[in-house]
C-alpha cells in the first residue's frame, strides 16, 4: 500500500489538489477552476484525485492553504491550515534550498516573498490591485481573442515596445485599447502588459526590498514566458520555474501537513470518502448591529459542522451542539 | 561644483541665470519624459506625489550629466514639501553617489532672505552675502520676464490664424534660451520672442472660451505632469490662466517688502467664505482662485491635483460647493505617473465641449429675455 | 435639558477622547459619541466624502452622520498643531469646511482651531471659546478643561503604565514572559484602535501568541531623546511620534516583530511609512511588514499577512536556537 499525502489550495480563481510520497516526490497534481464555487471545485477535486489514485492507496496526512483554506479544513479534517505565504515559501526551499527570491503571481493576488539561509525574513503581498494578476491576462488574452497559452510566446516575438500604463486593471485595459487604436500590433501590445506587470511588481512589491539570485518564479502566471522574460531583462539574472509552479502552494500545505502529523503522530483528515459527503451551506443575514454580517452556515451530511462570517464570533465562537459530527 | 536643479516648467530659466551669476557649473536635467519619470518612480515612496517623484527623475538624470550638488525650495510646511529634502537625499546617497543638497527655505521675513543669500553665496565661494543680492533680483527679474512670455503664449495661441505658429515659436526658444548663458543673453532671448509673438497673425474678434486652472502649482506648471494641458487647451481654442505661476509665488514669499505686491490678499477674500485659513500647499488659493474665476466670468475652471495630495483633497471636497453656489463648471484632474493619456483627454475634450453648450444656451437665454 | 454636544468615534478622537468627553461634560453637556465603526458608517462615509479622501477622512464623515441628527452641537475642532513647531496633517486642518461642503442639514459645528504651532499661551482662549457653546462662564469652563485634562493625564499614564518596562528589557525576565512573543503596531491611533477599520488586527496578534504594544506606550522622554538622532525635519507630530518609536526600537531591538498599518491615500504614511521601513531594515534585524488597508480590503488577505507575518517570527526564533546551540 502507497503511503501517500495530500495538499490542498482553494483560490478563488482556481482550487489544486496535489499527491505527495514521503519522500517529498510529486506524484500527481489537478488543478480545477474555483469558478466562485469553491466546494462544489473541491469536492470534485477530491472525487476525480480519489479515482486516479485508485484503492491501493493510504492518506498519512493533508494540508490545506490558499484563501478558502479554512473552508477546505472544516470540509476534510486538515493536519494544518497554512496561509499561502509561508505556503509558497516552504514549497519553494523544498525545491532550491538556497532560494532568495520568491516571486509569486496568482489568480487574484501577487506576492513577493524574500528568504535568506533558508528562512523567510520578508514579504509583502498585494490583494487591491487586479491588473497584477492572472485574472486581469486571462481577460485580456480573451479580449484579444488569443488563447492565454500562447501569450507568452506572441509576447517574444515583439520587435518593438509599447508602454502599458495604468495603476489598476480598469486603466491598464482602457490604456492598452488606446495603444490597439493608434495601431500597434498585438505581439507588441502583448509584449507591451506583459513588461507593464512585471513593472508594476517590482515597483509595488518589490520596492525598496534587495532581490537578490536564485529568483523562483511560481503561481499559475509562471507560466507565461513572456512574463518571466520582462522580470529576467528587469532584474537582470536568470528566472528558475519549477515543473509545479501552479501548484507550489498546495505542495507547501502538503510538506508542511507531513511534518505536523509526524509531531502529532495521526492525521486529522476525514478519509478519501469524504468526498462523497454531501456539503451545504446556508447563509442569513444577522441582525445585531448596524454591520449586518452574512453568517454562513455549514453542513456536512445535513449536521452543521461550522459556523463563521461574523464579524464578533456570536455564532462563529459558540460550541456547535452535535458532537457526533467528525463521525458523519 | 555642478549644480542642478527641477524644470517646474520654466522655473528653471531663472534659476539657470541666478547660478551662472554665481559662477557654477549648471547642468539642465533633460527635458522630462518618460524615463524621468520612470526612475523618479522607482526609487520613491509608492504612494508619493507625483512632484516629489519628477524631481528625483530629474536629478538622477542630471547626475548623469554630471552635477554634484541640488538645489531645491522646501521647508517647512503642513504638506509633504518639507520632507522632500530628507528623503531625497537618502535615496540619492543610498544609490551611492555623493552629492550635495541645499534647499529655499519659505522666506517670512528679511532675515530669512538674508540666510538664503548666504547660502547662494556659498555657491560662489565669496563670502559676502550682500554682493549676491543683485543676482538674486537678476533671477527675479528673469522669473517675471518667462512668466509673462508664458502668459503671452497662452493669449495668442488660441486666437493664431496659423495653426501651429505659437507652437513651432515657443520650441525654438526653448532651444535658444537654454543655449544662452547668463542674465543679460538671457533675458534678451526672452524679450526678442516676445517680439516675434506678438508679430504672430491672430484673429482678434475670435470668441474663446475662458478657463482657469488651479491647484498644486507643480502640477499646474510643468506640462510634462499636467501632460501638456494648456498646450493642449490652447490648441482647442481655449484661452487659459495660470492661477498659480512661480513669480506670483515667489511674490507672494515677498511682499512684506513693501514695493512687492501680490494678489494673495484678493485670493484670501474670494476664499474666505469657504476657507478662511492656510492648511498648507495651495488649497486656500485653489479655492480664492476659483471663486475669483467666476467674478470674472470665466466659463470654467480645471482643478489640478497630484494623486494623494493632501491639501488639495480639502480643496477639491470645498469646491463641491463652490461650483454649485457660483454656478462655475469645475473639471477635477488627479495625475501621477499612472495616469493614462486616453482618459485624460476624453475627460478634458467632454469638459470643453460642455462649456461651449453652456456658452450657447447662456446667450439662447439673453436672447429670450431681450425679446 | 442638558445641550447635546455630539463627537464623532474617529481620528484624533482615539488620542484625546477622555479630554474632550469629561471636559463638555464637565459644563453640563450630554456628550454623544458615535457608534463604533461599522459597515454602515464606513458605506455612507464613503459615500459622502470625495473619492480621493483617505479612509479614516472618510469613516469620519460616516460618524458625523451617525449623530448629526441627535445632537445640538458638534465637536470638530479645527486642528492645526498639537505642539510647539509641530502640525498635525493638512486634512485635519481643513476638516470642518470637508464636512460643510460634503454633508448636508448640520447641526451648528464648534469648529475652534487649535493652533500650538507658534505656542501653547492662547491654550485659555482655545478652551474658552469652545466652552462658550455649552457654558458662559469663563470660570466653569477653565475648571471644567482643568478636571478634563487630569483625566486625560490618568489616561496616558494606563496606556504607558507596567508596559514600557517590558519594552525596556530589563524586566522581561522578571515578568517571566520569555515565551511570549512581541509585537509592535505602528500607525495612527485612529488606524490601530478603530477594529473595524483594520479588521480586528491587534486581536489577531494577540490570537497568534503574541503581546502586543503601541508607540502610545513609549514614554515621550524614550522618543525625544531618539529623534534627536534622526536626520531631517520632523514636523509632524505623527511623523514624530512614529519616527521616534521606530529609532528607539531599532537601537532597543526589545521586539520581536513590527507592523505599520497604514491607510491607501494617507499622505502622511507615504513619507513616514518609508522612513520607518528603511530605519528599522538598515539599523535592526526586526522583522517587519507594511500593511495597507482601503475600503476594498478583504479580511482574508489580512489574515494572511498576519499568520505568515508571525510564522516568520516563529522560524527565526528556530534558527536562532539553532545557530546557539551550534556556536
Amino acid at each position: 500500500m502507497k503511503e501517500i499525502y495530500l495538499g490542498v489550495d482553494v483560490g478563488s480563481v482556481s482550487t489544486n489538489v496535489i499527491v505527495m510520497d514521503s519522500d517529498n516526490n510529486v506524484i500527481d497534481t489537478l488543478y480545477i477552476r474555483t469558478k466562485g464555487k469553491p466546494i462544489e471545485a473541491l469536492k470534485m477535486g477530491l472525487g476525480q484525485m480519489k479515482s486516479r489514485l485508485g484503492e491501493n492507496v493510504k492518506v498519512l496526512g493533508l494540508g490545506t492553504t490558499g484563501s478558502g483554506r479554512h473552508l477546505a479544513a472544516t470540509m476534510l479534517g486538515a493536519d494544518i491550515v497554512k496561509n499561502e505565504i509561508t505556503a509558497h515559501g516552504v514549497a519553494a526551499l523544498n525545491i532550491v534550498p538556497n532560494v532568495n527570491t520568491i516571486i509569486e503571481i496568482g489568480g487574484q493576488d501577487s506576492k513577493i516573498i524574500l528568504l535568506r539561509d533558508g528562512i523567510i525574513y520578508d514579504f509583502a503581498m498585494n490583494t487591491v490591485c487586479a491588473a497584477g494578476t492572472g485574472s486581469f491576462l486571462d481577460r485580456q488574452a480573451e479580449r484579444l481573442g488569443i488563447p492565454i497559452q500562447e501569450f507568452g510566446s506572441l509576447a517574444l516575438k515583439s520587435k518593438s515596445t509599447v508602454r502599458i500604463a495604468g495603476r489598476c486593471a480598469v486603466f491598464a485595459e482602457s490604456d492598452m485599447i488606446h495603444k490597439q487604436q493608434l495601431g500597434h500590433n498585438q505581439e507588441d501590445i502583448i509584449n507591451g502588459l506583459c513588461e507593464a506587470m512585471a513593472r508594476n511588481y517590482l515597483n509595488n512589491l518589490g520596492k525598496g526590498k534587495e532581490l537578490k539570485p536564485p529568483v523562483i518564479f511560481q503561481g499559475g502566471v509562471a507560466a507565461n514566458i513572456g512574463i518571466k522574460k520582462a522580470f529576467e531583462e528587469l532584474l537582470g539574472c536568470e528566472i528558475i520555474v519549477p515543473k509545479y509552479a501552479s501548484v507550489m502552494g498546495a505542495i507547501g500545505a502538503c510538506i508542511l501537513a507531513k511534518e505536523e502529523v509526524k509531531k502529532r503522530g495521526k492525521t486529522k483528515f476525514l478519509g478519501l470518502n469524504i468526498a462523497d459527503s454531501s456539503f451545504n451551506v446556508q447563509s442569513f443575514e444577522c441582525d445585531s448591529c448596524p454591520n449586518m454580517c452574512e453568517v454562513v452556515k455549514f453542513y456536512r451530511d445535513e449536521n452543521l459542522a461550522a459556523r463563521w462570517g461574523d464579524k464578533c464570533g456570536k455564532w462563529s465562537n459558540v460550541q456547535i451542539s452535535q458532537n457526533d459530527e467528525k463521525l458523519a | 561644483m555642478k549644480i542642478t536643479f527641477p524644470h517646474m516648467g520654466n522655473t528653471y530659466i531663472a534659476l539657470k541665470v541666478i547660478f551662472e551669476e554665481l559662477g557654477a557649473e549648471v547642468v539642465i536635467p533633460p527635458k522630462c519624459n518618460k524615463n524621468t519619470l520612470e526612475l523618479g518612480t522607482l526609487y520613491s515612496p509608492e504612494l508619493m506625489c507625483i512632484p516629489f517623484k519628477i524631481t528625483v527623475g530629474n536629478y538622477l538624470e542630471s547626475i548623469e550629466k554630471g552635477a554634484d550638488t541640488m538645489f531645491m525650495w522646501g521647508g517647512c510646511d503642513v504638506c509633504r514639501i518639507g520632507y522632500y529634502n530628507t528623503l531625497q537625499k537618502d535615496i540619492l546617497q543610498s544609490l551611492g553617489y555623493e552629492i550635495q543638497m541645499f534647499c529655499l527655505e519659505p522666506m517670512k521675513n528679511i532675515n530669512d532672505v538674508k540666510n538664503f543669500l548666504k547660502k547662494l553665496s556659498f555657491v560662489s565661494g565669496s563670502k559676502n552675502y550682500i554682493k549676491v543680492l543683485p543676482i538674486f533680483i537678476k533671477g527675479l527679474r528673469t522669473l517675471y520676464e518667462i512668466d509673462e512670455l508664458d502668459d503671452l503664449v497662452i493669449k495668442i495661441r488660441p486666437r493664431e490664424l496659423n495653426r501651429g505658429a505659437v507652437d513651432r515659436l515657443y520650441s525654438s526658444f526653448k532651444e535658444d534660451v537654454n543655449n544662452a548663458n547668463g542674465y543679460k543673453s538671457i533675458v534678451e532671448t526672452i524679450r526678442r520672442y516676445k517680439e516675434k509673438l506678438l508679430k504672430i497673425e491672430i484673429d482678434k474678434d475670435k470668441e474663446v472660451l475662458r478657463v482657469g486652472i488651479v491647484g498644486e502649482i507643480y502640477t499646474v506648471v510643468e506640462p510634462f505632469i499636467n501632460q501638456y494641458l494648456i498646450e493642449r487647451l490652447g490648441n482647442m481654442g481655449v484661452e487659459v490662466h495660470r492661477s498659480v505661476t512661480s513669480s506670483e509665488f515667489i511674490k507672494e514669499q515677498l511682499d512684506f517688502i513693501p514695493f512687492l505686491k501680490s494678489d494673495k490678499e484678493e485670493v484670501h477674500r474670494g476664499a474666505k467664505p469657504y476657507l478662511n485659513t492656510e492648511i498648507g500647499g495651495h488649497a486656500r488659493h485653489t479655492v480664492g482662485n476659483t471663486v475669483l474665476y467666476s467674478e470674472k466670468n470665466y466659463d470654467g475652471v480645471i482643478h489640478l491635483m497630484p494623486f494623494t495630495c493632501m491639501p488639495e483633497i480639502v480643496a477639491g471636497s470645498i469646491l463641491s460647493i463652490v461650483e454649485k453656489d457660483k454656478d462655475i463648471p469645475i473639471l477635477k484632474l488627479v495625475l501621477d505617473e499612472m495616469t493614462g493619456e486616453s482618459g485624460y483627454l476624453t475627460r478634458i475634450e467632454a469638459f470643453i465641449d460642455l462649456l461651449l453648450n453652456r456658452r450657447e444656451s447662456k446667450f439662447y437665454e439673453r436672447d429670450i429675455s431681450w425679446s | 435639558m442638558a445641550i447635546k454636544v455630539g463627537i464623532p468615534k474617529s481620528l484624533l478622537f482615539y488620542e484625546y477622547y477622555p479630554l474632550w468627553i469629561s471636559f463638555f461634560e464637565g459644563l453640563g453637556a450630554e456628550v454623544i459619541v458615535s457608534d463604533d465603526t461599522n459597515k454602515e458608517i464606513l458605506d455612507i462615509g464613503v459615500k459622502a466624502s470625495i473619492d480621493e479622501a483617505c479612509i479614516p477622512v472618510k469613516i469620519f464623515h460616516g460618524h458625523v452622520i451617525n449623530i448629526k441628527d441627535k445632537v445640538d452641537y458638534l465637536f470638530i475642532p479645527r486642528i492645526k498643531s498639537l505642539f510647539k513647531n509641530e502640525y498635525i496633517c493638512p486634512k485635519f486642518s481643513g476638516l470642518p469646511e470637508m464636512i460643510k461642503s460634503s454633508i448636508k442639514e448640520l447641526p451648528p459645528i464648534i469648529d475652534v482651531e487649535i493652533n500650538f504651532f507658534k505656542s501653547k499661551k492662547h491654550l485659555k482662549d482655545t478652551v474658552i471659546r469652545a466652552g462658550r457653546y455649552v457654558s458662559s462662564s469663563n470660570r466653569v469652563i477653565m475648571s471644567s478643561y482643568n478636571r478634563a485634562y487630569l483625566e486625560y493625564k490618568k489616561h496616558r499614564k494606563k496606556i504607558k503604565e507596567g508596559i514600557i518596562n517590558e519594552l525596556t528589557g530589563a524586566d522581561i525576565v522578571k515578568n517571566n514572559i520569555v515565551d511570549v512573543r512581541k509585537v509592535m503596531v505602528m500607525g495612527h491611533p485612529y488606524n490601530l484602535y478603530d477594529s473595524y477599520l483594520n479588521m480586528n488586527l491587534l486581536n489577531k496578534i494577540k490570537q497568534n501568541e503574541a503581546k502586543v504594544f503601541t508607540p502610545e506606550m513609549i514614554d515621550d522622554k524614550y522618543l525625544n531623546k531618539y529623534v534627536k538622532d534622526f536626520d531631517g525635519e520632523l514636523y509632524w507630530t505623527f511623523a514624530r511620534k512614529l519616527i521616534g518609536t521606530a529609532l528607539y526600537l531599532s537601537h532597543k531591538e526589545c521586539v520581536d516583530g513590527i507592523i505599520y498599518i497604514s491607510t491607501f491615500g494617507c499622505g502622511i504614511d507615504s513619507v513616514v511609512g518609508d522612513i520607518v521601513e528603511k530605519l528599522i531594515r538598515r539599523n535592526s534585524r526586526i522583522p517587519f511588514v507594511h500593511i495597507s488597508l482601503d475600503e476594498h480590503s478583504g479580511e482574508a488577505g489580512i489574515n494572511t499577512r498576519v499568520e505568515a507575518f508571525m510564522d516568520m517570527i516563529k522560524w527565526r526564533d528556530v534558527l536562532e536556537d539553532n545557530i546557539s546551540a551550534h556556536g
